[in-house]
């Protein structure tokens, strides 16, 4: 009796986390999950892919070529005021201050001149690469929601789901008397 | 590798499955999330900082929802103490992490920040080290006498002192077997989540003992009961850390398939055991990981000059994962073989229960 209790547990929370996984990945395939984390402008700058550039140096500066694109695709900039959505395939903003200061990158014209598209910076003792990635980007708060009400429900799945198969192998785990 | 578009990295999923089950086990077994373990992983692997901190928090909601149903399942959950403590441990976040902005404005809080770590954890790590020295003779004289050893032995006096105070509401914890004033239980979770909050980390590592020593739960309830706090407090992270776009949720997937394995055998690990060796695990996770955030305390306090006290740091971080997973699974098999009447050390019987 037991054993078959187990078994539908098992099946029944097996599917459930196949399907919140299967659900997960089609987000994530999709784009679905990229879009709402690149949603909006946080600052008023120009959208990039900073991917694209990665490589820039002094000696070897990127151009960008500033224009009013629905798609990012290669060495492409787009004007965004805070509070705008992002162009498609964004992954970062170059900010005004960061052009005004023009250290990393500079405004030529009708283009925008990458000199440091990586710098190294410290936090917590450790050292990591600071890109124009992520820099300006506000993400879509019920992303959040999403995220939590997700992990939340693949935890919940997984651990019901190997509750039923140790019930199905007949691992005797009963209540701990706590006699302290 | 797989790509990882929104991290913007490419790193081993292999290794962050691998890391969700060390730090899945551990947590499993000591109650604690794992951040001061995992979010040196992370950054190892490539994840940038503010990242590394969101998908740790994130598994570590998933991971505990994971822990929780099987701590449940073992009874070693007390539901009241457990929702007392989240509104003191919120309260307490939320001051930690405004701490933490006073210091960044001194601009010191890296140095504090590493400092107050390395100070709270040698001092836990020593209270527990001795009273578990000490609870463990207590264990081998009480058998010699005949006397039935149960599964919990403990010898601070402290919470005695702290259930003795009868400030009105008084709570009756039935699981924990505790009664003790609403009031403590809040204030332990307001310090403790101001240690969190400041820290940025879960805070398992300071309310497992706290709910020990303090609030005078064994230790099998405190694991339990934390990990079932860290579901709330690590979910309303998780919240904070995505709206900030601090996560990249496949590699929380990743992590958390790990994590349902090491958190399954972490969890169950907890039946075969007495309290003492939960502590005693638990005081070496501390120490462990003491000495990786002194190393890089030492790094930063030398101007970033010597660059192997960095690496030396993450060795042993990272080192400290599998240390424990060996002493955890080592304890489960002599557990089973002392069960079996087999021969184990001669450490071993007052660590782990007969049947």
């Amino acid at each position: 009796m037991a054993k078959t209790k187990g078994t539908i547990k098992f099946v029944f929370w097996t599917a459930v986390s196949v399907g919140l996984f299967y659900y997960a990945s089609l987000s994530y395939t999709s784009g679905q999950m990229a879009s709402w984390y690149y949603y909006k402008a946080k600052t008023d700058g120009y959208a990039v892919h900073s991917a694209y550039f990665k490589k820039a140096n002094k000696e070897n500066p990127a151009i960008l070529q500033i224009g009013k694109f629905d798609k990012i695709e290669g060495l492409q900039a787009v004007e965004v005021k805070k509070g705008d959505r992002l162009p498609i395939n964004t992954d970062g903003i170059i900010d005004q201050k960061v052009l005004k200061e023009g250290k990393r990158a500079v405004l030529e014209g009708e283009s925008i001149k990458v000199m440091v598209p990586i710098q190294i910076k410290e936090s917590k003792g450790f050292k990591y690469k600071d890109s124009f990635k992520h820099k300006g980007v506000q993400t879509n708060p019920w992303s959040g929601a999403w995220n939590v009400v997700m992990v939340l429900s693949i935890g919940l799945a997984l651990g019901l789901m190997a509750e039923g198969f140790t019930d199905i192998m007949g691992l005797k785990l009963s209540k701990i008397v706590h006699d302290h | 590798m797989f790509d990882f578009i929104i991290a913007g990295i490419e790193a081993p999923w292999m290794l962050l499955v691998l890391t969700g089950a060390t730090v899945g086990m551990v947590g499993g077994f000591i109650g604690v999330g794992g951040g001061y373990m995992v979010t040196p992983a992370l950054i190892v692997f490539g994840f940038p900082g503010y990242m590394a901190s969101g998908i740790d928090m994130t598994h570590i909601a998933g991971k505990s929802v994971v822990a929780t149903v099987r701590h449940r399942q073992l009874g070693n959950i007390d539901w009241v103490l457990g929702m007392a403590m989240v509104g003191g441990t919120m309260l307490g976040v939320e001051q930690g992490v405004r701490l933490l902005g006073l210091t960044k404005n001194w601009g010191l809080s890296g140095i504090i920040l590493l400092t107050t770590s390395v100070v709270v954890m040698i001092g836990l790590f020593l209270y527990t080290q001795l009273e578990t020295q000490a609870a463990n003779k207590k264990a081998d004289q009480m058998a010699k006498d005949g006397i039935k050893v149960g599964r919990e032995v403990m010898t601070s006096k402290v919470p005695a002192f702290f259930q003795r105070i009868s400030l009105y509401p008084i709570v009756r914890c039935r699981t924990a077997r505790v009664i003790i004033s609403m009031w403590v239980i809040v204030l332990v979770g307001a310090i403790t989540g101001v240690l969190a909050g400041f820290l940025g980390v879960g805070g398992g590592f300071v309310r497992v003992p706290a709910l020990i020593y303090i609030v005078g739960a064994s230790t099998h309830i405190a694991v339990g009961t934390d990990l079932l706090e860290i579901v709330v407090s690590g979910g309303y992270g998780a919240l904070r850390h995505s709206m900030m776009g601090n996560v990249d949720f496949v590699a929380v997937l990743f992590m958390i398939v790990g994590a349902m394995f090491g958190a399954q055998f972490g969890s169950i690990a907890t039946s075969y055991v007495r309290g003492p060796a939960i502590r005693y695990i638990l005081s070496y996770s501390l120490i462990l990981a003491t000495v990786g955030a002194f190393l890089r305390l030492a790094y930063m306090l030398t101007g970033s000059k010597y660059e192997f006290l960095s690496f030396f740091a993450v060795v042993f971080t990272l080192g400290e994962m599998f240390f424990l997973c060996f002493f955890i699974m080592s304890l489960v098999l002599f557990a089973v073989r002392y069960q079996k009447g087999k021969s184990v050390p001669d450490w071993i019987p007052s660590l782990v229960v007969k049947n």
